[in-house]
């Protein structure tokens, strides 16, 4: 019954424990890739923070609700989350989570080491249940107060209205949903964004494609710039790529111990976010980790701003990559042979378009 | 300059007053005609810059003259390419252009289709040993070529033993006539032999790029080219056995020091003589000679190029260079285990992508299709363009001395001022003035007259610079020459459009295809004409119409290609791709946009070249 496991120590063969997320991180460091250490909290300490009179008054509150009712829905969630956030961890699991951040924290030579606190859901690969954009991501988070605070807030987004609707919908019993949560170094990002080990956009297999822009990665998973695209021959590493101008990026304001979105400075708009050596680096780590799975995957990535090349490179997620690899396999040349193939070559002709 | 919207019509190019007279050089019907207007506008006539980048001399038009023939029976009539046909052909004003003619009837494709089925499936699968029969039967062509007897002297007298005890009944007159004729025979059927796999080749490369194109959509040109080239390619076999005597003299200083000094070649064989390692050396040199060292220096296409036979100097130049490396410690040869090793790798790396079983199983059956007789691309070339036409200017030098020693010419290279139907009437001039008898004169004034004014046609015609492309760009190509060496598609037509209309020093970058990987940034050298190349310096970009295996040593000099016209296949892809040197191919206006000088940024992965300053 460990309250917290180190990313290293858990792999897919411990979601439950874990959560989708966390398990892919152990994946990947046992592929090979560089990923910013961290530690799970994992469900086991989630159900010793959700028990006794906790356990018992939110499952009141929830009895008692009609989920079609939004503003009683809200009320109860309100109130689910009041009190998980003035319920206090039990000793043992506040001392375990204290004691693994510290220890995060003097790897770097540091008091309060900035982290990412994730929610890891164990329900996430349910067919249809998904719960992904439900739970919460809390970044740049600093000193152990913030982090448990952060910790549980994550716990309570299993409550919040639309999780709590959903579930009732589906028919899914709330205590069979656990969580685990995620602590993560963060990663003062230069550049971030994602990566798939085929091209999304014709399936070719022999593709990596990255898209990138400066600072942290938000801007680009959520398509809310023109980044810059890197085509790699996972073959013959050969690089091409698209420079977009980028107008925002995302970045963690110190003073206002926030993360912010800023115009970027006009010296580096039009200027690659990323080194050619960088996006080769990334396409050999692509090419690791589609082996290690065994099928093409969609992965989230940063640059450490503060390391030099090659060690400031992290894979921060990774996950099947859904449009390609769920079309049927079929050959796509059909079955045909050399012959057939060749009659059809010669039977074809080059359009020219004018 | 006006943006003009299309070509112009064959009968619109207006020729500078220098040219006047340029028609009669070539035979009639490579004249845009009147007669045939209707068909030959309709059609896309653009400038062959692979095989004909430069003026053509009457004589050396033999070549064209012999693949249009050849290269488009096999399409049409022999092994069938359905929707294909022929390549036409036409000279505009000392250049050469041509044409894929229109697609033919859908009943004739059907009819087609099944002569292709049989012969060309047969083909494929009696490959091995079909080539095996073609260059027995390609080398006893060439033999045979050798052997042709040019008479040298046309005697006051027949000798006795021509008379004795039978008289012969044909004499000097009948061997100048009867050899030239044989001749011209013999290379129009080597051109013929040219084209006997050549079709079915490009046409296995096709079909293996698009296998791979399917498999892998953005596999990039130069990936598909490095996964058909062979190694043990024949046309790298010159400089291969250049480097094998290059070994055996650097292993005695006494060779090593007579080769790498500055004596003539002729002196330096004198000298090798007299020494009985010297002997042995020669015995070597001779090995390779014939035939490996029957190369040109150039294409092979143009009689002034000169071989390495002709031009031994050249040779022996390049030999010098080799010792000195091999004596500062560097390989001269290339890997070819490796080489050939690597390419299989490339292979198996992409095949372990592809998902089903069934599309593996395509890929490999493709690809040994193209293995199997891409090799024929490859090696042809040595044998053909190469070997038979080194035999081919040694045997014409040999007829034109004897027309200058009776005054019919000035000098043996105007020859090639006739084209192949005129120099017979040179050979029956020489002939008849013979057997009249004393004091007879011959048409030397008239021919040399004649030679005069052609030397000044072709001269201004040099400096003439003719349109890339003229009358109607086709909605659709399948002619297999078309897409695969002359890298036809719609960029292309476009680009050669622009073309028309481009202002030189108005344009910033070029396209063209992405034959040889890697980028490389420096100052270009413009080489128009192939006797240029030797100007080329150390860590120059190379810029030409297109180039040749045989400039190989040109290669370790330079730091990356561009060329006019040429596909993946093209030489320079084939030579780059060797070398490693980046290489764009069919940019359609290299040669007329850049000046020797100008600094441009070469990328051979994505083709594009960027002009960073002009000189």
């Amino acid at each position: 019954m460990p309250y917290t496991l180190w990313f290293d120590r858990a792999g897919k063969e411990a979601l439950a424990l874990v959560g989708g997320k966390n398990a892919s991180l152990g994946e990947l460091i046992r592929a090979g890739i560089p990923v910013p250490p961290g530690f799970s909290v994992t469900t086991d300490a989630y159900l010793d923070f959700f028990s006794g009179t906790l356990k018992e008054h939110v499952e009141e509150i929830l009895k008692k609700i009609d989920p079609q009712d939004i503003a009683a829905l809200e009320e109860a969630s309100r109130k689910i989350k009041e009190m998980m956030m003035e319920t206090p961890f039990s000793k043992k699991l506040e001392e375990e989570i204290s004691s693994n951040y510290q220890a995060l924290s003097s790897v770097f030579d540091m008091q309060d080491l900035p982290v990412a606190v994730r929610s890891s859901a164990t329900a996430e690969d349910l067919p249809g249940a998904s719960f992904a954009g439900q739970q919460d991501t809390f970044l740049w988070i600093q000193g152990i107060d913030e982090v448990l605070l952060k910790i549980k807030e994550c716990m309570a987004s299993l409550f919040t209205p639309r999780a709590i609707a959903y579930r009732m919908k589906m028919g899914f019993p709330h205590e069979k949903v656990h969580i685990s949560v995620g602590v993560q170094k963060i990663v003062d990002a230069r550049a971030a964004g994602v990566m798939f080990t085929i091209n999304p956009i014709n399936g070719d297999p022999s593709k990596v494609v990255i898209e990138g822009n400066w600072g942290l990665g938000e801007t680009v998973v959520a398509g809310l710039c023109n980044p810059d695209k890197f085509v790699v021959d996972k073959v013959t590493m050969i690089l091409e790529k698209e420079i977009s101008i980028k107008e925002t990026e995302c970045v963690f304001d110190s003073r206002k111990k926030e993360v912010v979105h800023r115009d970027v400075s006009p010296d580096r708009r039009e200027i690659q976010c990323i080194e050619d050596d960088e996006a080769l680096e990334l396409a050999r780590y692509a090419k690791k980790i589609e082996d290690y799975y065994g099928c093409p995957q969609d992965t989230e990535w940063s640059i450490d701003r503060h390391k030099p090349f090659p060690f400031n490179i992290f894979l921060v997620q990774s996950r099947p990559e859904t449009v390609w690899s769920q079309k049927k396999k079929e050959p796509i040349l059909g079955k045909k042979s050399a012959y057939e193939l060749l009659m059809e070559k010669a039977m074809s002709k080059v359009k020219i378009n004018m | 300059m006006v943006e003009k919207k299309g070509f112009p019509m064959p009968l619109e190019v207006e020729f500078p007053k220098e040219l006047e007279g340029w028609e009669e050089m070539y035979p009639p019907y490579y004249i845009f005609s009147k007669e045939r207007k209707e068909w030959e506008e309709k059609h896309f006539w653009f400038h062959d810059k692979i095989h004909a980048p430069e003026v053509m001399y009457p004589l050396d038009l033999i070549f064209q003259e012999a693949w249009q023939i050849a290269l488009s029976q096999y399409t049409t009539r022999v092994f069938c390419i359905p929707p294909a046909q022929g390549i036409a052909q036409r000279m505009v004003g000392c250049y050469m252009y041509i044409t894929p003619v229109a697609p033919p009837p859908p009943e004739i494709i059907g009819e087609k289709a099944a002569l292709f089925q049989k012969r060309v499936f047969y083909v494929f699968d009696h490959y091995d040993a079909l080539w095996g029969l073609w260059l027995k039967k390609f080398r006893a062509l060439g033999e045979e070529m050798a052997n042709i007897l040019v008479p040298t002297e046309f005697p006051k007298f027949e000798e006795d033993d021509k008379v004795f005890p039978e008289p012969r009944g044909f004499y000097t007159s009948y061997e100048l006539i009867e050899g030239w004729d044989r001749l011209v025979n013999l290379m129009i059927k080597g051109w013929q032999f040219h084209f006997q796999y050549l079709n079915l080749a490009y046409l296995a490369y096709l079909l293996f790029a698009d296998t791979c194109r399917k498999l892998f959509p953005g596999i990039g040109e130069s990936t598909i080219g490095k996964l058909v080239a062979g190694a043990y390619v024949q046309m790298f076999r010159p400089e291969e056995e250049l480097g094998r005597l290059a070994k055996i003299a650097a292993a005695i200083p006494e060779l090593s020091k007579l080769l790498k000094s500055d004596l003539s070649v002729s002196e330096k064989i004198e000298k090798l003589r007299q020494s009985a390692e010297g002997r042995d050396w020669l015995v070597e040199y001779e090995k390779s000679k014939d035939p490996w060292f029957y190369v040109s220096c150039g294409s092979g296409w143009y009689h002034y190029e000169g071989s390495w036979i002709s031009k031994p100097e050249i040779p022996f130049g390049y030999l010098k260079s080799y010792i000195e490396r091999i004596e500062k410690g560097e390989k001269i040869e290339r890997d070819l285990p490796n080489i050939d090793k690597e390419r299989a790798e490339l292979a198996e790396q992409y095949r372990k992508l592809i998902k089903t079983d069934e599309d593996k199983k395509s890929f490999d059956d493709t690809y040994k299709a193209v293995r199997t007789i891409y090799k024929y691309a490859e090696d042809h070339l040595f044998w053909v363009e190469h070997w038979l036409h080194t035999i081919w200017f040694e045997k014409v030098r040999q007829f034109g001395n004897v027309l200058v020693k009776y005054g019919i010419l000035k000098e043996p290279d105007d020859i090639y001022l006739f084209n192949r139907f005129e120099v017979p009437y040179l050979m029956e001039d020489l002939a008849t003035t013979w057997a009249l008898g004393e004091g007879v004169p011959s048409g030397g004034q008239y021919w040399q007259a004649k030679a005069e004014k052609r030397k000044k046609i072709l001269e201004a015609a040099k400096k003439w610079t003719p349109v890339p492309a003229l009358g109607t760009p086709p909605e659709e190509v399948a002619e297999p020459f078309t897409i695969m060496l002359w890298g036809i598609t719609t960029e292309k037509v476009k680009e050669w459009l622009k073309g028309v209309a481009v202002v030189p020093t108005e344009v910033t970058e070029l396209k063209g295809f992405a034959s040889s990987a890697g980028v490389a940034e420096g100052k270009v050298r413009v080489v128009k004409r192939l006797e240029e190349i030797t100007e080329v310096q150390q860590g120059e970009i190379l810029v030409c119409p297109t180039t040749n295996p045989a400039w190989a040593p040109v290669f370790t000099k330079m730091k990356a290609s561009i060329t006019d016209i040429g596909g993946l296949t093209s030489h320079a892809a084939i030579v780059c791709r060797e070398y490693g040197v980046p290489s764009v191919t069919g940019t359609g206006i290299a040669t007329s946009v850049l000046k020797t000088g100008d600094t441009v940024h070469v990328d051979g992965n994505t083709g594009i070249v960027k002009i960073l300053k002009r000189a």
